[in-house]
């Protein structure tokens, strides 16, 4: 008959087998992605807070007016971008930008509008190292839309905007510490595809493996301190 | 290696049960399907309105919010179109018809859920929410907290300010929460994973995990392997058995 102590020994070390690696990945990984703030990952720091200037409202574009500028008008939102009124609007032909002023169109947005509104929002003091329109999405934009214009600065971990052409907006803000929490995270989840879904078979078992590892790992606790007392007592 | 022993002994002994805690609420978060802790599935996408905004002018939007406007929206909100301002003194919902206050109160909180509920129960309570609860931590508040007698005890969360349906709640998020709060080790507000126990303790169990990986390097012996080795070896040694044979005859000419 197999001796307990012996069951519990060789059921953790064949499960710490298979999941042992993973569990370095899944712990080390953790350091990381909870010793470094959620914000500064985020690039919080990195977008500078909107302007709480008022709008001057007299002699703007009136809204009752927008349909007949962008038809099939969804939403508008009136604010200020590089200090000048506009209407971002939503309609049937998709997001589209009009100064409010003049109603003249200003978007798509091309590189030189698309990097002053970097520049614009940008909180630190690095310069615009390159600017370039995509048509196919980085990895790191997810599931955002395109075309999008992307802006890379000079500065710590290289941080990068994504500006919208249809509407001058901040898509989304990446650098360094984000692109390394992302790959900590595709480690942590076990999607090494796409890096977003969290119910895959991978992490199912693995998990499951962790379970009963650590669960006989506790087991194996019941005898691994009581060699010594019985020696004593011998 | 005897060190590496110990230290993996007695890292077991007090760190040990948080592995196992993140160990069994991670396998509960991976089964849980995303889609439904989301609460996606209970929401409708906004509905068009099929009439065009017919929105008063800008100046009766200045009169009637009575404060410097930063940002202006105007956008369909279930049944109508309305104006929404930012001002420095919050947000401000104006009906673009008439240019008067639009007040999201619980009439209107309970039409807006129901317009944006996917299923078909009955709405079961209407109530203010304006404390950050473990359902509305993430949410700009105060919400309307709009109840269905649905099988998985749905709730949608309106805010008072915008009218917007903010997301919904079920008991797949309410378990898929506890999970969260024992992996994060966030007892309290379950909202914040940085913080000095976590690091510290996922330090000294990543000690645990790589002692254990490099225990893992003597932990084998030849005699564990012999199942996966045997047949190998049966057939090496039937080969070699097999060579013996056909060499005996010629070695007897």
């Amino acid at each position: 008959m197999i001796r307990l102590p012996a069951l519990a020994r060789s059921t953790h070390k064949w499960l710490a087998l298979f999941v042992g690696l993973q569990a370095v990945l899944w712990t080390a990984g953790g350091i990381y992605m909870t010793a470094v703030h959620i914000d500064i990952i985020h690039g919080d720091r990195l977008v500078k807070a909107a302007p709480q200037s008022a709008l001057a409202l007299t002699g703007l574009v009136e809204p009752a007016h927008l349909a007949h500028l962008a038809p099939g008008l969804k939403s508008a939102r009136l604010e200020t971008q590089l200090g000048r009124a506009v209407y971002v609007v939503d309609a049937s032909d998709g997001k589209a930008l009009f100064d409010a002023r003049t109603g003249e169109k200003l978007s798509p947005l091309g590189k030189a509008g698309a990097e002053a509104r970097a520049k614009a929002l940008f909180a630190e003091s690095g310069a615009i190292v390159s600017a370039e329109y995509l048509t196919k999405a980085p990895l790191e934009m997810q599931t955002r839309p395109v075309p999008v214009w992307r802006v890379e600065f000079e500065g710590a971990w290289r941080p990068t905007f994504y500006i919208s052409p249809y509407t001058g907006e901040l898509v989304t803000r990446r650098h360094d510490l984000w692109r390394l929490f992302d790959v900590v995270w595709m480690l942590h989840i076990m999607d090494y595809d796409d890096r977003q879904d969290v119910n895959n078979v991978l992490l199912q078992g693995f998990t499951w493996l962790a379970v009963l590892g650590s669960a006989t790992g506790g087991w194996l606790l019941l005898y691994s301190f009581r060699r010594r007392r019985r020696r004593k007592a011998a | 290696m005897f060190l590496v022993r110990t230290l993996h002994k007695w890292f077991g002994l007090v760190l040990g049960l948080q592995f196992l805690i993140w160990a069994l609420s991670g396998a509960v978060m991976a089964i849980l399907d995303h889609h439904k802790v989301s609460g996606e599935h209970a929401l409708l996408p906004v509905a068009h309105l099929t009439a065009a905004p017919n929105p008063r002018p800008l100046a009766d939007v200045e009169a009637a919010v009575g404060a410097p406007v930063i940002t202006l929206e105007l956008k369909p909100l279930f049944d109508r179109w309305v104006y929404q301002a930012t001002t420095p003194n919050g947000v401000r919902l104006l009906d673009a018809g008439t240019a008067t206050p639009f007040e999201v109160d619980a009439a209107a909180a309970r039409s807006l859920a129901v317009a944006r509920y996917a299923g078909s129960a009955q709405v079961e309570a209407v109530r203010l929410v304006e404390d950050s609860t473990h359902e509305t931590r993430d949410m700009v508040r105060p919400v309307w907290r709009v109840a269905f007698a649905d099988a998985d005890n749905t709730a949608l969360f309106v805010s008072r300010a915008t009218g917007e349906v903010l997301g919904a709640k079920t008991d797949t998020w309410r378990l898929w929460d506890i999970a969260w709060m024992l992996h994060i080790m966030n007892y309290g507000d379950r909202q914040s994973f940085n913080h000095p126990l976590i690091v510290t303790v996922a330090t000294g169990v990543t000690w645990l995990a790589l002692s254990g990986m490099i225990l893992l390097f003597r932990a084998f012996r030849p005699s564990d392997v012999a199942w996966i080795a045997a047949p190998f070896e049966r057939l090496a040694a039937r080969r070699r058995g097999r060579a013996r044979l056909i060499r005996t005859p010629s070695a007897g000419e």
